[in-house]
């Protein structure tokens, strides 16, 4: 008896573990998407061209993306809101529960604890480093120096078989373990579509820390005059978009901590 | 430039009828065929240099003697590879003090010229803290032994080369740049046989180097280290002019000079010397900044091999406080007059730096990895994460999973798995030989291994059952020439008799007794010249007759698949010999091989599998300080040869595998990599995917696993796993838009999860994939526009959807057997049975690829795992029980769902309608009376728990039979009788309270939204 309870709680902890870190992956290839692309000024202005042109991207104001990430054999609908203001979410939906996986109301970013399914406070400097992130709604492209942010062309690489320029977007630094740390990430922009189908930025903390995350993108497909990839894969993590809406309100309470 | 000659030659061969060659190359081919690196780390191997950042003590860089650089972000904890991309033989690590987070600068090519040193082309620099490293030119310079930055300017930076091993070089001496390494100057030159092997700052004025120059020189037949040239310089003008400071050094021939500056008291410099008497070598020390030197101590620690150690690391803050690299490692605390060695760990110490913040704190370099002591070296721990093991050559047996025999430099011989539960770990690799390990053989059908020592001083045969372990190299015989093995010896088990074994001396030796009694049956085969075999003179001042150079001896020995008579013999003077007689009549075939210089060694020969008289021939001329490629062909016994080299192949090659299936797929092992053509050698790629340019060299082709195995020296094994797809590629394929490539049968594996035992901090190989793979090629990456995958059974149902693999070349896409998972009841928590899926039965299935309005079909086939013992009618049980708990496990979920659907009109109704509050709540509390029996609502997802209900009774049950591949036990169904004895009775309540209420709630909710519908059953699992 005593060792069956104790097994159960032991494959719990394993599966929601698993679970967690899946999302987390979710969470970091939405960055990586809002930070959609960009090279030397001309590869970037020709990027928005392809992509819709800037005007366009001016007049966003919020992203909802329907998707569905496969783990395991499992396909769980994530939905993941963003908006000018800041405010974003990330939901799955998984056994007829909607669960805040990550949120960020301006202020407070929270999370939902796997074990109590309780919200809780993520800690400050992740909620700080996600403030940060405001100003890449919805390109960090767009308008970058204003944004602070730097741009540089290193050159040409094939990736995905594909010849791609490499661009290095260097954003405002973020926190890592209580330091200032670079916040930069490597673009790579095809030379025939000049969009980008792959991201490369360095880990910044665990046992891979210092080593490259390589994030893919394709199947762009158009939304409202615009386009979008559609399929993403970060670290063998596969996402594929259903959806994407733009512009439409969204009530403050999803952003909101939830006190229950 | 590059991509337009290859449209243009792709729409030639589009034209042309007669095209032949497969054109594309590297990055545009191999696509998701990436290699999977297996350590090991638990006997690590040589790192050259380390170096920490000098104001946070949690960031080191190693530079590794074949393997890299490595950087530590946690104070060397653990370490990740960050040079992947460039050759992996690392001289030296520098920070720019000036921006030490991001500029890191190396200077490539091990100094620590053992026989076997790899070599390197060039300065790097990374202006990124090491994600990214650009080559800064002196790309001749083979081995660079300094880089200084100076502390007032980033641009002005000094880096000393030592140069060439093997050869003259006019790249030595001392280099400055005042760009930032865009030109470079040589500021000092001795001559072409002297080379800088240290340069060192005065930290308290950076106008003070001290350089020392050593004149050294390798042949494949002797070393001399040491000659008039070799000096210690001192600049005070920022190296504008240098002199000569020996003011109390021996006269006579120097060799290698050590030196260092003391951080807290620069005045005092520490030397070693490499001198003509063994009295006056070892330790110098100066007061006076180099005017004057007095001698300390000769001490064996301080003075052995002077061209393999020669590192003095002084304490940051504690001028007494002496390290000196050696044999074991010494520390002085008084100042050099007495040492001690430090603590146990693997021997050769090449480097050790201390912590300069915690100086408790040292990090060393040895030849088995790199240790850290928080207690000045007293006690020590090895990093476990550093798979930087340096294999001579490796074997495989036919075991599932096979084993991988092999033997590493300085770390003796190993086997291990290419497969292991929870990933192949430290505790999977089994010690089987001492001393330098080269080649381990598995006997081919007993539990017998062979493994060897250096010079084939003890050749062991263990017998793994009984643990008997002998030596049974071949012996000195009266009447017998003095017998010469290589540093490597070839031993080789016999193809056609399993008990044969061959070795090679300057003659081949054969035993059909493994290895009880031998016979000779080739008269020397060497060029058996007399002036290469003076090893005893070996070493220059400091004699070193390890019998590492060894020479006029067999390297390798092929024995024809296809005829026990057949054998090839090749020597490290580069002779070539074939017997067709089984050993009685031998031929040189050595003068046919057209564009060969003389005497090239002979790395390897590779016998065919196609045809008697064919073979390949690799030569490795490094050692005659040539770098270029030679790989050769013969299909008439040796009588001609035909270079199969073109210029893709960068750097000289040691070793090549040919194809068991196609002719013309052969690999080629480089000092640079892998290198692959599917063409017979017409055209060759290298292969980067997750392969580091790492010295490739010893491969093998596993027959039933098609695993292409590399035994690397500097990163341990890398596996191609299942190189079966490139046999297919042709010009086709390559021009067909969408191509699925054949695969054998997936099998369904019967494995535990079990396993996993290492910490985050170790090393583990990742296990082959085991999923069914769907492999095809694309011609152009979709990059706009729909792509999507799914699989689907014969009769086109769909199972799943997959992620799709989308770019030029060959992509895999993995599906581990699965279906959907079960929708499942909601409740308070999370259930088991939610993140559980059945499995495929075996059978044939289709992947079917979108591709905008284009689909591709291709069919594959899923079949139980051979070694499974379960019986079909236990398998079709057991489908048939997950079929039906999976549809109790919905068919709950959709009455929940129904429940919660009335509980919630219910509450919609009677708020628009007080009359009908109170029935609402009667009815209300019927159903949630029956849903807490159904599905847990309360309670968390950890020890805060509710009781089980149906959904997690269920939920249970469901989980074991769907996970398991047998059928359903005795007690397993009891409990599936309980449980649905549970269900029908929760169902029978069900149905009651549906016919009671129901109808009615919904007609009132249509009063209120005429819109509202209750999903059915099938819309509910889709939603």
């Amino acid at each position: 008896m005593n060792i069956t309870t104790t097994n159960s709680v032991t494959n719990k902890n394993y599966n929601m573990k698993t679970l967690k870190n899946l999302l987390a992956a979710t969470v970091l290839l939405f960055t990586c998407f809002s930070a959609t692309a960009q090279t030397a000024d001309e590869i970037i202005n020709k990027y928005f061209e392809n992509i819709g042109g800037k005007d366009k991207l001016l007049k966003v104001n919020s992203f909802k993306m329907n998707m569905v990430t496969n783990y395991n054999g499992l396909e769980i609908p994530v939905e993941i809101f963003n908006d000018k203001a800041g405010k974003m979410y990330v939901k799955i939906n998984f056994q007829g529960k909607e669960i805040t996986q990550l949120a960020f109301d301006g202020k407070t970013g929270w999370s939902t604890n796997f074990m109590t399914m309780k919200a809780e406070k993520l800690d400050s400097e992740t909620t700080e480093n996600m403030l940060l992130q405001t100003k890449e709604f919805p390109d960090p492209f767009l308008n970058y120096k204003e944004k602070g942010f730097k741009v540089e062309l290193i050159g040409k690489e094939t990736k995905e078989g594909t010849e791609c320029f490499k661009i290095k977007l260097t954003k405002t630094p973020i926190t890592v373990a209580g330091k200032k740390e670079e916040n930069v990430i490597f673009y790579y922009f095809d030379t025939e579509n000049y969009v980008p189908i792959m991201t490369e930025s360095e880990i910044k903390e665990g046992p891979a820390k210092g080593q490259m995350s390589t994030s893919t993108m394709g199947d762009y497909q158009e939304v409202e005059g615009m386009y979008f990839p559609f399929t993403m894969n970060q670290g063998g993590q596969a996402m594929t978009v259903k959806t994407i809406t733009i512009n439409q309100p969204v009530d403050n309470k999803e952003f909101e901590m939830k006190t229950e | 430039m590059k991509k337009s000659l290859l449209f243009s030659i792709i729409s030639f061969s589009a034209l042309s009828i007669n095209a032949q060659e497969i054109t594309l190359k590297g990055k545009e081919l191999f696509g998701d065929l990436e290699a999977r690196q297996i350590g090991p780390a638990i006997m690590s191997g040589r790192v050259s240099d380390l170096a920490m950042h000098p104001k946070n003590n949690q960031i080191i860089f190693l530079g590794a003697a074949g393997g890299g650089i490595w950087k530590s972000s946690d104070g060397g904890a653990s370490f990740v590879p960050v040079f992947d991309k460039h050759i992996q033989s690392i001289g030296t690590i520098t920070f720019d003090p000036n921006n030490p987070d991001n500029v890191i600068w190396a200077g490539t090519g091990e100094t620590w010229t053992r026989n076997s040193v790899s070599v390197g082309d060039g300065i790097y620099k990374s202006t990124d803290g090491g994600l990214n490293w650009t080559n800064m030119g002196l790309p001749k310079s083979e081995r660079i032994s300094s880089i200084i930055v100076d502390p007032r300017d980033s641009n002005n930076v000094w880096v000393g080369v030592l140069g060439a091993l093997w050869g003259d070089s006019e790249e030595r001496g001392i280099y400055n740049s005042k760009d930032g390494g865009k030109t470079w100057n040589k500021i000092l030159y001795v001559d072409n046989k002297t080379g800088c092997s240290d340069l060192v700052i005065d930290p308290s004025n950076p106008n003070v180097m001290y350089a020392s120059f050593w004149e050294f020189r390798r042949t494949a037949w002797s070393f001399n280290s040491g000659g008039n040239a070799s000096a210690l310089f001192k600049t005070t003008d920022g190296g504008k002019t240098w002199n000569k400071i020996h003011n109390g050094f021996p006269a006579g021939k120097l060799g290698r000079i050590a030196i260092a500056v003391t951080p807290s008291n620069p005045n005092i410099l520490f030397s070693v010397i490499e001198c003509e008497k063994d009295t006056q070598k070892g330790l110098y020390k100066s007061e006076d900044a180099g005017k004057t030197w007095k001698h300390l101590n000769s001490d064996f620690a301080l003075v052995v091999r002077p061209f393999y150690f020669s590192r003095i690391t002084i304490d940051p803050k504690n001028p007494e406080i002496i390290y000196k690299g050696g044999l074991n490692g010494s520390i002085s605390r008084d100042g050099g007059k007495t040492f001690r060695n430090l603590g146990a760990m693997h021997s050769d110490i090449h480097d050790i730096i201390v912590d300069p913040i915690d100086t408790n704190r040292i990090y060393v370099a040895t030849d088995g990895g790199m240790y850290r002591s928080w207690n000045n070296g007293s006690t020590l721990d090895i990093v476990k994460n550093l798979p930087l093991s340096q294999y001579y050559h490796i074997t495989l047996d036919n075991e599932e999973p096979y084993n991988i025999y092999g033997g590493l430099q300085d770390n003796g011989s190993w086997y291990g798995p290419s497969k292991s539960d929870g990933g192949i770990e430290a505790r999977d690799w089994n010690s089987v030989g001492y001393g330098d390990g080269f080649r381990v053989l598995k006997h081919p059908t007993k539990k017998i291994i062979y493994s060897e020592m250096q010079g084939a001083e003890n050749i062991w045969r263990y017998n793994l059952e009984t643990k008997e372990l002998k030596t049974i190299q071949p012996l000195q015989e009266k009447g017998v020439a003095k017998l010469r093995f290589n540093w490597n010896t070839p031993i080789v088990t016999g193809l056609h008799n399993p008990d044969r074994i061959y070795a090679g001396s300057q003659f081949v030796h054969v035993s059909d007794d493994m290895g009880a009694s031998w016979k000779i049956i080739s008269p020397d085969l060497t060029t058996n010249d007399k002036l290469k075999l003076n090893q005893e003179n070996s070493g220059g001042l400091s004699k070193d007759n390890s019998g590492a150079e060894n020479h006029c001896t067999l390297f390798t020995i092929a024995e024809s698949p296809l005829s026990k008579d057949i054998i090839w013999a090749g020597a490290d003077d580069g002779n070539v010999q074939i017997t067709q007689d089984g050993g009685k009549t031998w031929k040189n075939v050595t003068a046919n091989i057209i564009g060969l210089p003389k005497n090239t060694w002979c790395y390897h020969i590779e016998a065919s599998n196609f045809a008697k008289g064919s073979a390949y021939a690799v030569f490795d001329g490094h050692t005659s300080n040539d770098q270029n490629t030679y790989v050769f062909k013969t299909t008439d016994f040796g009588a001609t040869w035909t270079s199969i080299v073109t210029k893709d192949i960068d750097g000289f090659a040691r070793c090549i595998q040919e194809d068991y299936v196609n002719e013309n797929l052969l690999f080629l092992g480089t000092e640079k990599g892998l290198y692959i053509t599917v063409d017979g050698g017409k055209n060759w790629s290298k292969f980067e995917n997750n392969m580091p340019a790492v010295a490739v060299m010893h491969l093998d082709l596993h027959k039933k696993t098609n695993d292409l195995v590399m035994a690397t020296h500097g990163r341990g094994v890398i596996i191609l796993d299942d190189v079966s797809i490139l046999r297919q590629v042709t010009n086709d394929i390559i021009a067909s838009e969408v191509h699925f490539f054949k695969t054998k049968p997936f099998v369904k594996e019967e494995n535990s999860s079990f396993g996993a035992t290492a910490s985050e901090l170790e090393f583990v190989g990742p296990n082959p994939n085991s999923s069914a793979q769907i492999v095809y090629y694309l011609k152009k990456r979709n990059t706009f526009g729909k792509i999507e995958m799914e699989i689907q059974d014969m009769n086109g149902n769909k199972i799943v959807n997959l992620p799709v693999s989308n770019q030029k070349g060959i992509n895999i896409v993995s599906w581990n057997f699965n279906e959907k998972g079960p929708k499942v009841a909601t409740g308070k928590t999370l259930d088991y049975s939610g993140f559980t899926t059945p499995l495929v039965p075996a059978g044939k299935y289709k992947a079917v690829l979108t591709k905008g309005k284009d689909k591709f079909t291709h069919e594959f086939e899923v079949i139980n795992d051979p070694k499974s013992p379960v019986k079909e009618a236990a398998r079709a049980d057991q489908r048939a029980t997950t079929k039906m708990l999976f549809n109790k496990v919905e068919r709950l979920a959709y009455m929940v769902y129904e429940i919660d659907e009335m509980i919630k009109l219910n509450g919609e109704i009677a708020a628009k309608d007080k009359s009908y509050a109170k029935t609402a709540d009667k009815i209300n509390a019927e159903l949630n009376k029956l849903k807490n029996t159904m599905v847990i609502t309360t309670g968390d997802n950890y020890v805060g728990s509710a009781e089980k209900q149906l959904r997690e009774k269920l939920g249970v049950i469901y989980v074991s039979i769907a996970s398991q591949y047998d059928a359903p036990s005795p007690s397993q169904k009891a409990n599936i009788e309980s449980v649905m004895d549970l269900y029908n009775k929760a169902e029978v309540e069900f149905k009651r309270l549906e016919k009671l209420h129901f109808s009615k709630i919904l007609e009132k909710a249509k009063k209120l939204n005429p819109e509202y519908k209750l999903k059915t059953f099938e819309e509910f699992i889709a939603s």
